[in-house]
């Protein structure tokens, strides 16, 4: 599966009918929010709450 | 001083020459009016209120003649067209709100209306304040002044365009993520995001509602702190810059920025050295994550915002904001929560920094003025998005909270630079103390064009 049907497809998934130009227009948006949030998630994963095992 | 010259006076002045009764507010708003239309090509205004503003100028005239006092009293202001406006239309410069006619004033507006401000009209934005360029798909590319080739920056850029171009006496702005910051560096004036919550948002039409503020978009640093005394309803205490604790951070701050705007920064702080304050180191590790964290929060909370209207309406917004929209609905809950945790670090590395120092001193922006329609910044070893750069400075107070003034500190390439003075919370007097001597020091900028 590509990025773009990745992108479609959680865009069918949230109600949105999105064009082709509007999904070759959101893609590099998408991308650089797709890095951003892997980022956060992974720094999450390394400071894990001190109280759970 | 003549009329046309007044025009371009800070607002404090313009009060006073008003209270002595050395012009008339109905003379001062007919030089405004005449103004506006010359620079009709820079897409300050969305609406001019031409003609309410004259029988406002008059009204205030007789109020003055009868010896009353206000603030504000006949001092001619335009205002960002995000804030509703009783009996005038309030479009937030979008298509969907071209025809809303508000019933009641934003809590903001009725304070500068009670302080006897004359309303000239309603200035140009980015659409619904999503975005920092000012590029109006609807009401016109706003124009930079010092080079219409540029972008005057945004989401309030018609105010920062016409404070520096002489078209009204000063103004208000929103700020979610810079909007009232970045304008003010890239048109040369200065702009204040107070701290969250001091000043009610009623009547504004929200962006991200935990990051939104309103504040006053000036041509002096005096004109900030009355309109913020006007609209945040308090006194603001003198304060001085002897003694006070300046922190400049490394790292985040100091990275992919213009050579020319690092040096003027540089030199400015070594300058309120030189005026008795104290420079400290700091270190604010948790600020890189400011990026994706404000991205998160405010696709997330935009998207929640504009569900009214979103996908329902989707033809009737402009490309760019169209998309920003469709973003805002893949972000998932729990990533809007994580982005919140991450939030909380970033205020608590804050108020540490603030056990040790009363202001940091930090860029505005890394850039001057980009072109209009340019899509990248291009640095060293990288390329970013030029609304993402734009930002890249502000948001982290916008996520915080913390009050921030941004100064003009000086002209790289020909086009103004400014410096960001941030505080603590509810402490704006310290950043405009140290706003205060920023101005003293470097003087204006000088006018961008004739």
């Amino acid at each position: 599966m590509t990025e773009r049907d990745q992108l479609a497809a959680a865009a069918r998934a949230a109600g949105l009918r999105v064009s082709q130009s509007e999904l070759e227009r959101l893609l590099p948006a998408w991308r650089r929010y797709q890095d951003l949030v892997q980022a956060m998630r992974a720094q999450a994963r390394r400071q894990p709450d001190p109280e759970l095992p | 001083m003549t009329v046309d010259d007044l025009c371009d006076a800070p607002l404090t002045e313009v009060a006073r020459r008003l209270r002595r009764r050395a012009v008339s507010p109905v003379e001062l708003v007919d030089a405004y009016l005449a103004r506006i239309v010359k620079a009709h090509r820079l897409r300050a205004f969305i609406s001019v209120t031409g003609e309410t503003a004259k029988r406002q100028a008059r009204a205030a005239e007789r109020q003055l003649h009868r010896g009353e006092t206000g603030p504000l009293l006949g001092v001619p202001m335009a205002l960002k067209d995000l804030l509703a406006t009783r009996g005038v239309r309030t479009t937030a410069g979008s298509r969907i709100l071209a025809r809303w006619v508000p019933r009641q004033d934003a809590t903001a507006v009725s304070r500068l209306r009670q302080a006897g401000a004359v309303m000239l009209g309603k200035l140009n934005l980015h659409e619904f304040a999503y975005g920092v360029s000012t590029s109006n798909p609807f009401f016109g590319i706003a124009r930079n002044p010092w080079d219409p080739t540029r972008i005057p920056g945004g989401s309030s850029g018609g105010s920062a365009i016409a404070v520096v171009a002489g078209l009204c006496a000063g103004s208000l702005g929103t700020d979610t993520g810079g909007s009232i910051r970045i304008p003010a560096a890239l048109c040369g004036c200065v702009g204040l995001k107070p701290t969250y919550g001091s000043v009610p948002v009623t009547g504004v039409l929200a962006l991200g509602p935990s990051l939104d503020h309103v504040g006053p978009i000036s041509r002096s640093v005096a004109d900030a702190r009355l309109l913020l005394e006007v609209i945040a309803g308090r006194r603001v205490r003198p304060a001085s810059v002897k003694g006070m604790v300046i922190g400049v951070p490394d790292g985040f701050f100091g990275q992919q920025v213009e050579p020319g705007v690092a040096r003027l920064v540089a030199a400015t702080v070594s300058g309120l050295r030189a005026d008795g304050a104290r420079l400290r180191r700091v270190r604010l590790p948790a600020m890189v994550w400011s990026v994706a964290v404000q991205l998160v929060t405010l696709r997330a909370e935009a998207a929640a915002v504009h569900a009214r209207w979103f996908p329902a309406r989707s033809a009737d917004y402009g490309v760019e904001t169209r998309a920003r929209l469709q973003l805002g609905h893949l972000v998932s809950g729990a990533d809007y929560l994580l982005a919140q945790r991450l939030r909380q670090r970033l205020r608590d590395e804050l108020r540490s920094v603030f056990e040790e120092v009363d202001v940091l001193a930090v860029p505005a922006v890394p850039l001057v003025a980009p072109r209009v329609g340019q899509p990248q910044v291009r640095w060293r070893n990288r390329q970013e998005p030029v609304d993402a750069a734009l930002v890249r400075f502000t948001a982290p107070f916008n996520l915080t909270g913390a009050p921030a003034l941004s100064v003009p500190c000086g002209l790289s390439q020909g086009l103004p630079v400014g410096i960001q003075l941030v505080g603590r919370w509810n402490d704006e007097a310290t950043i405009l103390a140290a706003g205060q001597a920023v101005e003293d020091r470097v003087g204006r900028l000088g006018r961008p064009f004739e």
